[in-house]
């Protein structure tokens, strides 16, 4: 649905760059991009033979890559950089250990958004948790290397500092994993840096809890969908991000009156048509119902858009543009 | 070989994880007792059962089957517990930013922690003959949960963690205690994600029993001729007709790809019905009958 709404405006002239955080890989499958490469990649428009298109460019985000980056920008010196690349806690948390890549996502998204030319980034999150993680990232770093931290880990003489030190004291002796003195020297290291992050973390924050920053939920008519639609709905309004809209996707098209059955010959066929009619109006009574409980529980101000189930997975541009010329959306365009 | 004593169910979002979870519980409870076991903390089986999510206590479904809810989050709780067992004082560190700290600088402890109690809960339906079926989270993030020990082994050259994780992933090549039971739906995104999967969960994680679970094979109806006779009698209801002969070359695809991967398939029917809940998990447990060797 990202790639389908980014198309939608990059066929109407847009430059438009879309970012996938999403570690599985339909969204480049589906543009013909290639899922290795870390830096934004154009999509071909011309298959499609539009007058008046913009470009349209889709990458998915390397956390590792980008950390890299980051440190190398904002470290003072080259030796911090290189003392921070080679830290161990550093290793571990830039490249496979889980929750990494949120860190980095907002990163990424300032550096299209400082684009001049981009004049629309199109975010494709992880499913629903994975989501809230995200847009947690920028506090999580922040709290990681504020000042705060350097006193915890150092030598803060508060009574909380010195409970956090003795848990962490206590985990490095069980464990084994001799962790503190690399944690402390760890955020150490990035004390000439934090400025610059904690700059940057405020403002993706005010990009995506702004005016500017659109936010539409995908789900589908599905019953335990419905449910944590409505909890992932709820969690963001919960941290202050009110949503848009909400997509639903892969909308079943009506079905044809039963009574076109009745001329159906043989009777042997006729008998299968009306089982088979059966079989896809009790699915359709399912995702009625789904809906209606959807449409209810639309915050104010948001908008409920249906996208039809193709019939066939969208596999090409094509079926992204069919998709997206489905999608009324001018109350979208701020 | 006997069915392992714990299934984590993964797949692609919308494949049908919750239900299938569900199903495996319902039916290996047939035989022993078993715990089914929610990560997503919607209780979504629950729903499906017609009972209450669990919170911190197990629910029973009935004398044989329970069901309980863990997290990341909580396991981390106890781990911190464990630590420093004066309750007021780790209940304050809970509490306090400078709890998360503990976390931020060790990403990938919660999971950890979330899978050394799989293990153990894999260890005591051993003991007690008993099963564990556990409802994952979407695919990448199980992957995630899945390889975390080789993360936390790498970070921790020596020491008990270390030997935790050694121990950790030997629960998690051994095909007696551990198996991954990837849903996929006729789809051929689906499909590729879970032979993405089946191939990072041998090569990253070591997991050595896989097993697919094709869901929502629709009973096939009609044939090419009859399709073509259906359209040329009435073209909306020729078009359903159509839709459904889609399905079943969608199967037969995905069945054929499953297949050439090495992946053994265990497949439950669609479920053509208004709504799905006791009577349709019910349903899915039979079906999985003899495919499921117990």
């Amino acid at each position: 649905m990202a790639a389908a709404l980014g198309l939608r405006s990059a066929l109407e002239g847009a430059a438009v760059d879309v970012m996938t955080i999403d570690p599985a890989p339909r969204l480049l499958d589906t543009l013909h991009v290639d899922g290795a490469v870390s830096q934004p990649q154009d999509v071909d428009l011309q298959e499609l033979s539009v007058s008046g298109a913009g470009r349209m460019r889709a990458l998915k985000l390397d956390p590792k890559h980008t950390f890299d980056s980051v440190v190398n920008r904002y470290a003072p010196t080259r030796a911090m950089a290189e003392a921070i690349l080679n830290n161990r806690i550093y290793r571990s948390i830039s490249t496979a250990l889980a929750g990494v890549g949120d860190y980095m996502a907002m990163e990424k998204l300032l550096e299209l958004y400082d684009d001049p030319e981009a004049a629309l980034i199109v975010l494709d999150t992880p499913p629903a948790r994975e989501a809230l993680d995200f847009l947690g990232a920028p506090e999580r770093l922040l709290d990681l290397l504020n000042s705060r931290a350097t006193s915890l880990l150092g030598g803060g003489l508060k009574l909380s500092d010195l409970a956090a030190r003795a848990v962490l004291s206590a985990f490095d002796r069980v464990t084994g994993l001799h962790l503190l003195s690399d944690v402390h020297t760890f955020v150490r290291s990035f004390e000439g840096m934090y400025q610059g992050f904690a700059e940057r973390a405020a403002r993706a924050r005010s990009i995506v809890y702004g005016p500017e920053c659109l936010v539409l939920v995908i789900t589908t008519a599905e019953e335990l969908r419905v449910e944590e639609t409505r909890e992932f709905v709820g969690s963001l309004e919960r941290t202050g991000l009110s949503i848009d809209g909400l997509v639903v996707n892969r909308v079943a098209p009506p079905l044809p009156h039963k009574s076109g059955l009745k001329k159906i010959n043989p009777p042997s066929l006729q008998k299968k048509m009306q089982r088979n009619w059966r079989d896809f109006a009790a699915l359709k009574q399912r995702e009625t119902a789904a809906l209606r409980v959807l449409k209810e529980m639309l915050p104010a101000g948001a908008t409920m858009l249906v996208a039809p189930d193709l019939g066939r997975e969208p596999r090409s541009l094509a079926d992204l543009a069919e998709i997206a010329g489905t999608l009324d959306t001018p109350h979208f365009r701020k | 070989m006997a069915w392992p004593r714990l299934t984590l169910v993964i797949g692609k979002g919308g494949a049908g994880k919750s239900t299938i979870s569900a199903a495996l519980a319902d039916h290996l409870a047939q035989r022993r007792p078993t715990t089914h076991v929610g990560l997503d903390q919607r209780g979504s089986a629950a729903r499906l059962f017609g009972v209450a999510p669990p919170q911190r206590s197990a629910i029973q479904v009935r004398r044989d089957l329970e069901l309980i809810a863990l997290s990341p989050r909580r396991e981390l709780e106890r781990f911190i517990q464990r630590i420093v067992p004066v309750r007021m004082i780790s209940d304050r560190m809970l509490g306090s930013r400078t709890f998360a700290y503990v976390t931020a600088a060790l990403p990938g402890l919660e999971a950890f922690l979330l899978l050394s109690r799989l293990s153990a809960m894999a260890g005591e339906a051993a003991r007690d003959d008993r099963y564990v079926v556990v409802d994952g989270l979407s695919t990448g993030a199980s992957l995630e949960l899945l390889s975390v020990a080789r993360g936390i082994r790498n970070l921790a050259a020596a020491g008990t963690l270390n030997r935790l994780a050694i121990d950790l992933e030997g629960f998690i090549s051994d095909p007696n205690r551990c198996a991954v039971a990837i849903v996929v739906a006729p789809q051929q995104l689906s499909l590729k994600e879970a032979l993405e999967a089946a191939s990072a969960l041998r090569e990253h994680a070591n997991v050595n029993r896989i097993v697919a679970i094709l869901n929502a094979v629709p009973a096939p109806l009609f044939n090419q001729a009859e399709a073509e006779q259906a359209m040329a009698a009435d073209m909306a209801h020729g078009a359903l007709v159509r839709r459904r002969l889609d399905l079943d070359a969608a199967v037969q695809r995905v069945r054929r790809e499953l297949a050439a991967a090495g992946l053994p398939v265990i497949e439950l029917p669609m479920l053509f019905t208004p709504a799905v809940g006791v009577a349709e998990i019910t349903r899915l447990s039979r079906a999985l009958g003899k495919q499921v060797e117990l």
